[in-house]
């Protein structure tokens, strides 16, 4: 689980770079002017960091999604109901409220997991048209690459907010264990049992 | 074994299953390629033999006959929107030298270049029509952010004045820096034109909305001495091999950035006339062989393309070893 968060982590963040890179911003915005990123505004270098990065992210997504069906294993998929508990859970978080008993996943983290999940599926899939329409053998119609384009700069736009997104939730006090969770891949049985009762409650039930 | 996991039998079945199938179906992919309707698509033959220059016009035949059938393209800025690419204090602005006719510009989309150049002891003089080459694999087209240009089905490469931003990224990807830029037009004015966006680029269109009414190119049709032909792809590039057989000469176009629709035709041998350009200052200059911006991405992309079917088995090796240990 952490390599896989890992690798998505990175290469999100190169591709990112490199994405926004293949616009003519790091040389209007002087970016290439930073120490050690001369090489930032020439397309050559970020379009193959770009294609490298997207190779890594590609293995990890389906290496991702692949495991955990064979092991069947869905708690992070959204549930009926998970959006109004999120609205409960939120509100929770901020003093007004309690935290309704959770399973493994909280509703809103279902819930984020499906937006990411969206929006990945979106660059990625439109990337792929990018990269085949690139190749000299193949001829793809143009509104097709024109979509692929298109739809490609919108899923970086859903990415990126969906990560700020992510990374401010550390602002939020209770989600403070996670930053370590995320390092070691375990979370405490104190932090499961409080927050995550009807996963701890299940799991303990099968250990018996 | 735990609970809800298939047995290891059926698993690995599974798993090795899928990732062949996927295997086969990427592998097939160089064999995808959609007939190019190579019929179909138009091409130029540039007989640097014939083409003396003009040198008894004020403006070679070919430039003017250009200028005239694409004028009512040309952009049209207005003063108060010509404003710095900021934090950069330049613009691109030709608007008032619309004029300029021995370079490209947005009002010049083709010119002819002057060279003397030195081969087996003689000296001579090259006159060359430069413009847009319409590649076969266009990295103009296929790396714009934007998609503002396409590779129309019957060759050329034509750039949407309507979706251009101006980025001038397709400039630097050519090999030969054809598409110029004007500030001061094109859809970027509509959105934040302080910060984003810098114009529209323009280039040779082969004549697009000519060759769909069956004329011909303006340039092809001026020329007094028919020092460029126009048809069928194909037949331009046999023809140019015919005409350099006859001379004992050189093409240029056909295999350079992976193969374009314009074939040069020369006596004198192009690395040297690439010599002289790049001595006497003058752009662009006609690098041989020069290599396509796409091919090592490209090289990249199949890995790219295979990546699914590592993380596939990836998978399924660790689910394995977490079967194993019995988890």
């Amino acid at each position: 689980m952490r390599f896989i968060h890992c690798s998505v982590a990175i290469s999100t963040f190169l591709l990112i770079f490199s994405g926004l890179g293949q616009l003519p911003l790091y040389k209007r915005y002087m970016v290439d002017q930073l120490p050690g990123l001369s090489w930032a505004s020439n397309f050559y270098v970020t379009l193959l960091i770009h294609y490298v990065a997207a190779a890594w992210l590609v293995f990890a997504s389906i290496m991702h999604v692949v495991y955990h069906t064979l092991r069947k294993e869905f708690d992070l998929l959204p549930r009926r109901g998970d959006l109004k508990e999120s609205w409960v859970v939120i509100k929770a978080m901020f003093g007004r409220g309690k935290e309704p008993p959770a399973d493994k996943y909280l509703p809103e983290q279902r819930l984020a997991y499906a937006y990411m999940a969206f929006s990945f599926f979106l660059v990625i899939v439109t990337g792929f048209i990018k990269v085949l329409k690139n190749f000299p053998s193949i001829t793809l119609p143009y509104p097709v690459w024109q979509w692929a384009t298109n739809l490609h700069n919108v899923g970086t736009v859903l990415v990126i907010l969906g990560i700020l997104a992510h990374l401010v939730a550390f602002a939020l006090k209770p989600n403070r264990p996670l930053i370590l969770s995320m390092i070691t891949g375990y979370v405490s049985e104190e932090y499961a049992r409080h927050r995550h009762p009807l996963w701890y409650n299940r799991i303990s039930k099968k250990a018996r | 074994m735990s609970d809800g996991l298939m047995n290891r039998r059926e698993f690995i079945k599974r798993s090795l299953l899928s990732g062949a199938a996927a295997a086969l179906v990427l592998s097939g992919l160089d064999r995808l390629e959609v007939a190019e309707a190579a019929s179909l698509q138009v091409g130029t033959l540039i007989d640097l033999t014939q083409c003396d220059g003009c040198e008894y016009r004020k403006i070679p035949a070919c430039v003017e006959a250009c200028r005239e059938a694409n004028k009512r393209y040309f952009p049209n800025p207005r003063k108060e929107d010509l404003k710095p690419y900021w934090p950069q204090k330049n613009y691109e602005d030709w608007s008032a030298k619309q004029n300029i006719t021995n370079r490209l510009t947005p009002y010049n989309w083709t010119f002819v270049q002057k060279v003397e150049v030195g081969h087996k002891g003689h000296k001579t003089t090259v006159y060359i029509p430069r413009r847009c080459m319409h590649c076969d694999n266009p990295p103009c087209a296929k790396l714009c952010p934007f998609s503002a240009q396409e590779k129309k089905p019957e060759g050329p490469v034509i750039i949407d004045p309507e979706i251009c931003f101006g980025g001038a990224k397709c400039r630097e990807v050519c090999p030969w820096h054809i598409p110029q830029r004007q500030a001061g037009v094109g859809p970027y004015l509509k959105f934040a034109p302080k910060f984003a966006g810098g114009g529209v680029m323009y280039k040779c269109t082969l004549c697009y909305d000519r060759i769909l009414q069956g004329k011909l190119p303006a340039c092809v049709e001026a020329c007094p001495r028919q020092a460029i032909s126009f048809g069928p792809k194909e037949e331009m590039r046999r023809e140019a091999h015919s005409r350099a057989g006859a001379i004992g000469g050189y093409i240029y176009g056909e295999k350079e950035n992976g193969g374009t629709s314009t074939f040069y035709v020369s006596a004198v041998p192009f690395e040297a006339i690439h010599r002289a350009l790049v001595a006497a200052g003058q752009q662009p200059a006609m690098p041989v062989g020069v290599p396509n911006f796409l091919d090592t991405p490209n090289g990249i992309g199949q890995a790219v393309l295979l990546a699914p079917v590592a993380g596939l088995l990836a998978a399924g090796v660790a689910v394995y070893k977490g079967m194993k240990g019995g988890e």
